[in-house]
């Protein structure tokens, strides 16, 4: 080489360096425009490609050979408009950077893109062409979705689970719970089922479903939502505060359903190992439950636990067994976070349930206490009262309560010393007390227990006292007929032996005393009297009554009648007995009620038996003349005229069976009562019994 | 007028008998259940008094035998101790405790027997 040079040499050196430089940048350039990931794609000014580096073969499909010279071939035709008016833009030099749009691919799939393209100027300036820099952003795009669909998946579960925090009923709630997972804008399932874990029994329980029961019905319920265009939101409003309604057959079928926690299945797994399952085909899973394969028929189906506080409280089932939509990773990661958060609200609302469900009972057992129970304060004011109290004493509750507990039990206008909440008040300690009360007209035993606030303050005191007035009485009676049956046998011994040696000393020296003058017939007489006197001690101490003695009282004759036929009406019922009764205004008659009531109840007996089943008893009281009657007519098989004399003789009987006493009592009671009795009878038409008892007191017996 | 008296006490027996007697009635006396039955039978009284405590059958075991053959026969339930209990005693006409003055057995007599 030359080294010395002209300074013409030199400027050609200096082009060809140029050259060189230029040819080096532009062999850089085109490696990088060739190797680029970008599609670098250059058109003319009609959209013509001029060239198409590999970036763009990749990214379109299109060889460079297939896309120069083509308008640009990766244009949607939906798209084509919009691109001319692009290539405008550009032409008057604009530059349209990061455009996303769609290009399609050669094999028609569609891809995201972002654009940039200039203008391609020459020398002059002059626009000649355009260069267009894409980049395939589907990718990016997906993720995007992706994150967006989050955020609404998010933004669900947030509406859902502050809806369903608002409601405490259970039942609302699973109804809530159950809608969202079947909703379409909330998780979309077909049907679902929420088991529920009941510890006592060990088992997994249906405790509510949602779907339809058929694809015809499923039908009907989707066209319905889009005709009534309720949005998820409406919906759980309507559940929250509409009436519940009681679901479907899907509801019947899931709530009949019970699995043992000791077998072997996917829901009993789902709560023992605290995760969800996705089954995409039951018949090659050996654990599905065949309760869920044979009563629903699903094929897929997928279950979440719900855990409250680290327990597994139930487990929800889904399925899409009408749209036989395959259940993805997505359907799971959402019904998954759905059921944590469901899982606690369920739980307080159980809680909520349970805490209701005790109160009520506890309600319940203090209402239907017989005892009397009831809080007074401090101030003697009554607070609360359970219904024995306001029956006891024949108020309403609101006359009771807010009362002064002193005038409402004692009628006192200050409290009663000796009253067991008195004694609480003062000393703060709980009292039992035996009180008679004549202001309630009984006998209690009372006690009283103090109340103290949370912060261990007095606050008053709770009461419990029950009437043992018949109690009382009772144990009277028994205390006397014990000292009676002790004194029985020894009694009837001593009487036999001591009054029958009585009756003959006293007997004969009567018989003395006649036939006796002077002295000796005193004598006698002094026996007459000492022996008098010992047989009436004997009878004393033998407390004797005489038998059929009456204890007579004023008595409506109604009453009597209306308890004797309470006696036998479910005899009555037993047997399809009717019972008419036509009572006249009721009249007192003077009479001893216990022995009436057993004479016109063997009547009644009478009439029941005669009759047999079907037919009717007629109870007529009226007066006549002088008498209360009392008719009893029946519709039984009669007296023949032959028998109709001897009804009233003892032992007669045609039953068969009974003392055949029955009706000689009712004609001796009657009798002791200056009473008759008249009877009339056919045979097959049945009986009247009339029994007449005088309305004017006899000065007699 | 006939009255058939039953009582196991001797004493008793002799006491009614002279008292009854007195009053123009015929008395037969039975000191046992046994005895009593055959005099029904045998002497058909118009008129029965039965002690309830006797040796071999009970008095109110004699009502009942005695009711079911003659219902209407007057009987009045004598007795040293009261059986009100025995709802029997209601096939009776009458029940009086014994008595030494025998006053109102025999005022019940008189009432039912002329009611016959």
């Amino acid at each position: 080489m030359n080294t010395d040079q002209r300074p013409e040499d030199k400027t050609q050196e200096e082009v060809l360096r140029l050259y060189k430089e230029v040819s080096q940048t532009k062999e850089y350039l085109e490696g990088i425009i060739e190797n680029s990931e970008d599609a670098i794609i250059t058109s003319d000014l009609n959209g013509v490609i001029t060239s198409w580096n590999k970036g763009a073969e990749k990214m379109y499909g299109f060889t460079s050979e297939e896309a120069i010279g083509r308008f640009l071939p990766f244009i949607p035709i939906s798209l084509i408009d919009d691109e001319k008016e692009s290539i405008e833009r550009i032409k008057n030099g604009e530059v349209l950077k990061d455009i996303e749009t769609i290009r399609q691919k050669s094999d028609g799939t569609i891809i995201d893109v972002s654009l940039t393209r200039s203008p391609i100027r020459d020398a002059a300036g002059k626009v000649v062409g355009i260069s267009c820099i894409s980049r395939d952003i589907s990718e990016k795009k997906r993720v995007e979705i992706e994150l967006i669909r989050r955020n609404q998946e998010l933004s669900r579960l947030f509406f859902i689970s502050s809806a369903m925090r608002g409601t405490l009923e259970l039942n609302r709630l699973l109804r809530m719970v159950l809608t969202a997972v079947t909703m379409s804008d909330g998780l979309g399932f077909n049907r679902a089922i929420l088991f529920l874990v009941d510890e006592d029994n060990n088992v997994l329980k249906g405790a509510m479903g949602v779907g339809p029961a058929s694809p015809d019905e499923a039908g009907q319920i989707w066209e319905k939502l889009s005709v009534e265009k309720k949005t998820l939101f409406d919906i759980m409003r309507d559940i929250e505060s509409g009436p519940l309604r009681k679901d479907s057959f899907f509801d019947r079928l899931s709530l009949g359903m019970e699995i043992p926690l000791s077998e072997e299945t996917i829901l009993t797994k789902t709560v023992k190992e605290k995760k969800p399952f996705n089954i995409q085909n039951v018949k090659e899973d050996p654990l599905s439950d065949a309760i869920l394969t044979q009563q629903l028929g699903t094929r897929a189906y997928a279950v979440a636990p719900l855990i409250s506080r680290d327990k597994v409280i139930g487990v929800i089932w889904v399925d899409n067994h009408f749209i036989d939509r395959r259940i993805g990773e997505e359907d799971m990661r959402f019904l998954s976070a759905f059921s944590n958060h469901v899982a606690t609200a369920i739980e307080s609302a159980r809680l909520f349930e349970q805490v209701t469900l005790t109160e009520q009972e506890l309600e319940n057992i203090f209402e239907s206490i017989s005892d009397m129970v009831f809080f007074n304060t401090k101030d003697y004011v009554v607070k609360k009262i359970n219904r024995a109290v306001s029956e006891r004493l024949g108020n309403k509750p609101e006359e009771i309560v807010g009362k002064k507990c002193h005038e409402v039990f004692h009628g006192m206008n200050e409290p009663k010393p000796e009253c067991p909440h008195h004694k609480t008040v003062m000393t703060r300690r709980a009292f039992v007390e035996e009180l008679e009360e004549p202001f309630l007209g009984g006998t209690f035993i009372s006690s009283s227990s103090p109340i103290f606030n949370s912060s261990g303050e007095f606050i008053g005191t709770v009461h419990v006292a029950r009437d043992i007035t018949e109690i009382k009485k009772l144990q009277e009676k028994l205390v006397l007929s014990e000292r009676m049956a002790a004194l029985g046998e020894v009694a009837a011994k001593v009487a036999h032996d001591i009054r029958n040696p009585l009756v003959s000393v006293g007997g004969f020296a009567r018989r003395l005393e006649k036939k006796l003058d002077g002295n000796l017939k005193e004598y006698a007489s002094i026996i007459v009297n000492e022996t008098s006197r010992l047989e009436s001690i004997l009878s004393e101490i033998l407390g004797f009554v005489r038998v059929g003695t009456l204890e007579k009282e004023k008595v409506n004759i109604n009453g009597i009648v209306d308890d004797i036929v309470s006696l036998v009406k479910s005899e009555l019922d037993e047997r399809s007995i009717t019972f008419v009764k036509e009572f006249a205004i009721p009249h007192e008659v003077f009479l001893d009620p216990n022995s009436i009531k057993d004479a016109l109840f063997n009547i009644l007996t009478n009439a029941v038996q005669a009759i047999g089943t079907n037919g009717t008893i007629f109870v007529k009281t009226y007066i006549r003349e002088d008498a209360a009657v009392i008719e009893m007519k029946d519709t039984g098989k009669g007296i023949s005229k032959e028998v109709l004399p001897f009804i009233f003789d003892p032992f007669f009987t045609t039953k068969g069976s009974g003392t055949g006493l029955g009706l000689t009592i009712t004609h001796k009671i009657i009798e002791r009562h200056n009473g008759r009795i008249e009877v009339e009878s056919e045979v097959n038409r049945g009986s009247i019994f009339k029994v007449f008892l005088p309305l004017k007191r006899r000065s007699e017996e | 007028m006939k009255i058939l008296v039953v009582d196991d006490d001797e004493h008793i027996l002799r006491l009614y008998k002279d008292e009854l007697s007195d009053e123009g009635y015929e008395v037969v006396l039975a000191a046992n259940g046994q005895e009593a039955l055959d005099l029904f039978y045998k002497e058909n009284p118009d008129l029965v008094t039965l002690d309830i405590r006797l040796p071999d059958i009970d008095g109110i075991q004699l009502l009942r035998q005695m009711k079911e053959k003659r219902p209407r026969l007057p009987i009045i339930m004598s007795t040293a101790y009261d059986y009100r209990d025995d709802f029997s005693i209601w096939a009776s006409e009458a029940y009086i405790v014994k008595s030494s003055d025998l006053n109102e057995l025999k005022s019940m007599i008189r009432k039912l027997l002329s009611k016959e």
